[in-house]
């Protein structure tokens, strides 16, 4: 089922929670709603559920107007962010609740319940786990058993609240494959909420950046990566060393950002580079991370490479002297309009700061 | 036979504390009912097997043990009514409701009699208008039951609020995403979790109303064999001096009220166990 959300907006009291917020998204897409804390992604979720009520604007599925549809006629799947497991219950009555709270007509039958339970229960690989109660399942079993019970009322939608939010590094790893292998399977339109851009970069088909209420980008993985439309997608996604250039008399501050793997370091002096010093290194997997201060300014800059590139360089330690080349210089004027700076425009007067 | 490493605890003195706990209760409690015990074996056993089976007495036995029943039973739905209201809704008012639940305990039983008796009476206020309906409530074992409702009213609001304050909503816009209704919601999800502090609040209400005397002794009349309950019947034979007969009903009455409370405890963590999480 497509989603159409037109011009919504939600304040709580006086804080403006989703500010005019356009979206489109067409049947069986995985769309994630990325952006920090406070940014409204959450309240977008719930307002499209209809755990929430909107101010203003219209929400629309498959052009059906939905706006005030109560969150019954809306036929969503909701996944919680503590999972919200009923914890009266055994793992097999949670996910025969929907079925279970129907009205007669159209209530299946127990052995027809049962057996979609069972279903389901293997699709998320915790069929032993049936008679259990949510108390004695581990984090990453619970999430996959709300899961199960949202699917179990066979939504046209699924919605998911920062789905691997309190799990560890390890399981959140393993349950995006399989949570994007379940969506391959079904095909239902899928919207979850991250602060984690590595994760909706990862996993979604369409990524939408959000800031302050506002969408500041809509774009596949790639573009929102590759081309970002604002300084603000530029640093949200991946990690940013920010330059800024001391205010000029009638002239606004300009902010120009580059990313730590765009710099160079040599031990030799070339082009036009920048006397560093290393203050820091660390190696992290098959990444090196070296944090260095410069000497004109005495700013703190990153810059990154691979495990191979620091091993060709012969050995840097901390306090040695480098020399970088900022490769990839992105700067956003007033209107948020992007220009890219490579290999040039670098003045000593540049003041950086690690983000 | 002792563990070696101890397990390591936020207040340490166990020992201190444990001790401190059984001269409290002993000194409060556990003596004064084993003098009790005592004192009911002055009399030889045939005695005492008379006076705890006269028919006045297992009237006032019956009496008791089902208008407080009665009693606990309306407290625990309409004090989680009023639990309910406090919790969910904002409303002009509100503080004053709550503090007006605990009225009942701090009003002098005998009080709360005559107040109650006054207004329940055949001519009294709200009495006259049951009266002209053929209903008598002064007098009655009805008019038992109102006093016994009303001293044990702050029993459940005070056990359910709490829990139902620390409810999560997201158990119910969970449900709600199933397709639940408003009432399957409330049966399915929210009664389970406040069972368990209603049931609470109904043991010690129902208690409380075993041994309530101040506020019973002027609605009921206390005629013999209709509206007599037994905390008047021990008042009774003290009066006559007989101790220990007094004693004997006590004791009867003591070990009915302990087994009672022993069950009701006991379904309470058979629930609550099933509950626990994480």
């Amino acid at each position: 089922m497509g989603i159409t959300i037109k011009d919504v907006s939600k304040a709580f009291g006086t804080f403006q929670a989703v500010k005019n917020v356009n979206l489109d998204i067409p049947t069986g897409d995985f769309v994630a709603l990325l952006g920090p804390s406070g940014s409204g992604k959450t309240t977008l979720l719930r307002l499209i559920a209809g755990l929430e009520g909107l101010d203003s604007g219209g929400i629309y599925f498959d052009d059906v107007d939905y706006t005030y549809k109560t969150i019954k006629e809306r036929n969503v799947g909701f996944v919680f962010q503590n999972y919200a497991l009923f914890k009266h219950m055994t793992i097999f009555d949670n996910i025969a609740f929907g079925l279970k709270v129907r009205p007669r007509k159209t209530r299946p039958s127990k052995n027809e319940i049962a057996e979609k339970v069972n279903e389901l229960l293997k699709l998320v690989q915790l069929d032993h786990l049936a008679n259990r109660y949510p108390s004695q399942l581990s984090g990453g079993q619970r999430q996959r058993i709300a899961l199960a019970r949202a699917l179990a009322v066979e939504p046209e939608v699924l919605l998911l609240d920062e789905p691997f939010g309190a799990l560890d590094a390890k399981v959140r790893q393993e349950l995006r494959h399989w949570l994007r292998e379940i969506h391959q399977k079904l095909n239902i339109t899928t919207i979850f909420v991250t602060h984690d851009q590595e994760e909706a970069l990862e996993m979604a088909d369409t990524v939408v950046v959000m800031n302050n209420g506002e969408i500041e980008q809509i774009g596949s993985p790639e573009e929102v990566y590759q081309k970002p439309e604002s300084a603000f997608v530029y640093s949200f996604l991946g990690r940013v060393n920010e330059f800024r250039e001391p205010e000029r008399v009638g002239e606004s501050e300009i902010i120009s950002y580059i990313r730590p793997h765009e710099i160079v370091l040599r031990k030799i002096s070339q082009g036009n580079s920048i006397i560093s010093e290393v203050s820091h290194i660390h190696v992290i997997g098959s990444t090196v991370r070296i944090e260095l201060r410069r000497h004109d300014t005495g700013d703190l800059f990153e810059a990154e490479m691979s495990i191979e590139q620091y091993q060709n360089m012969s050995p840097v330690k901390k306090g040695d002297i480098l020399h970088a080349e900022f490769k990839n210089i992105v700067v956003f004027n007033s209107e948020n309009k992007i220009t890219h700076l490579a290999n040039s425009g670098i003045r000593n007067s540049l003041k950086s700061k690690l983000i | 036979m002792s563990n070696k490493r101890k397990q390591h605890r936020v207040l340490p003195g166990f020992g201190l504390s444990m001790g401190y706990t059984l001269i409290y209760l002993s000194l409060i409690i556990l003596i004064p009912i084993a003098v009790l015990f005592l004192k009911a074996t002055t009399i030889s056993l045939a005695e005492f097997w008379e006076t705890v089976t006269e028919t006045r007495v297992v009237a006032s036995y019956k009496l008791t043990i089902y208008t407080s029943f009665i009693a606990a039973f309306v407290n625990a739905i309409f004090g989680t009514l009023i639990a309910w209201v406090l919790v969910r809704y904002e409303f002009y008012g509100k503080r004053i409701i709550d503090a007006l639940v605990d009225l009942p305990f701090a009003l002098p039983t005998a009080v709360a009699g005559i107040a109650l008796t006054t207004i329940y009476a055949p001519n009294g206020w709200i009495g006259q208008y049951f009266e002209s309906i053929g209903i008598k409530v002064a007098y009655t074992p009805l008019g038992i039951m109102i006093a016994l409702t009303f001293i044990g009213l702050p029993f459940v609001v005070r056990s359910v609020q709490p829990v139902l304050q620390d409810l999560d909503q997201q158990y119910e816009e969970a449900a709600a995403t199933l397709g639940a209704n408003s009432l399957q919601i409330f049966v399915k999800i929210i009664f389970p979790a406040i069972f368990p502090a209603i049931l609470t609040g109904f043991a010690l209400a129902f208690a409380r109303a075993l041994g309530e005397y101040g506020s019973v002794v002027f609605i009921s009349g206390n005629m013999p064999m209709k509206t007599e309950i037994v905390p008047l019947l021990i008042i009774t034979k003290l009066e006559q001096f007989n101790y220990a007969g007094a004693a004997a009903i006590a004791v009867v009455m003591l070990v009915f009220s302990f087994v009672l409370l022993f069950l009701i405890n006991f379904w309470q963590w058979k629930t609550t166990k099933k509950y626990q999480v994480c």
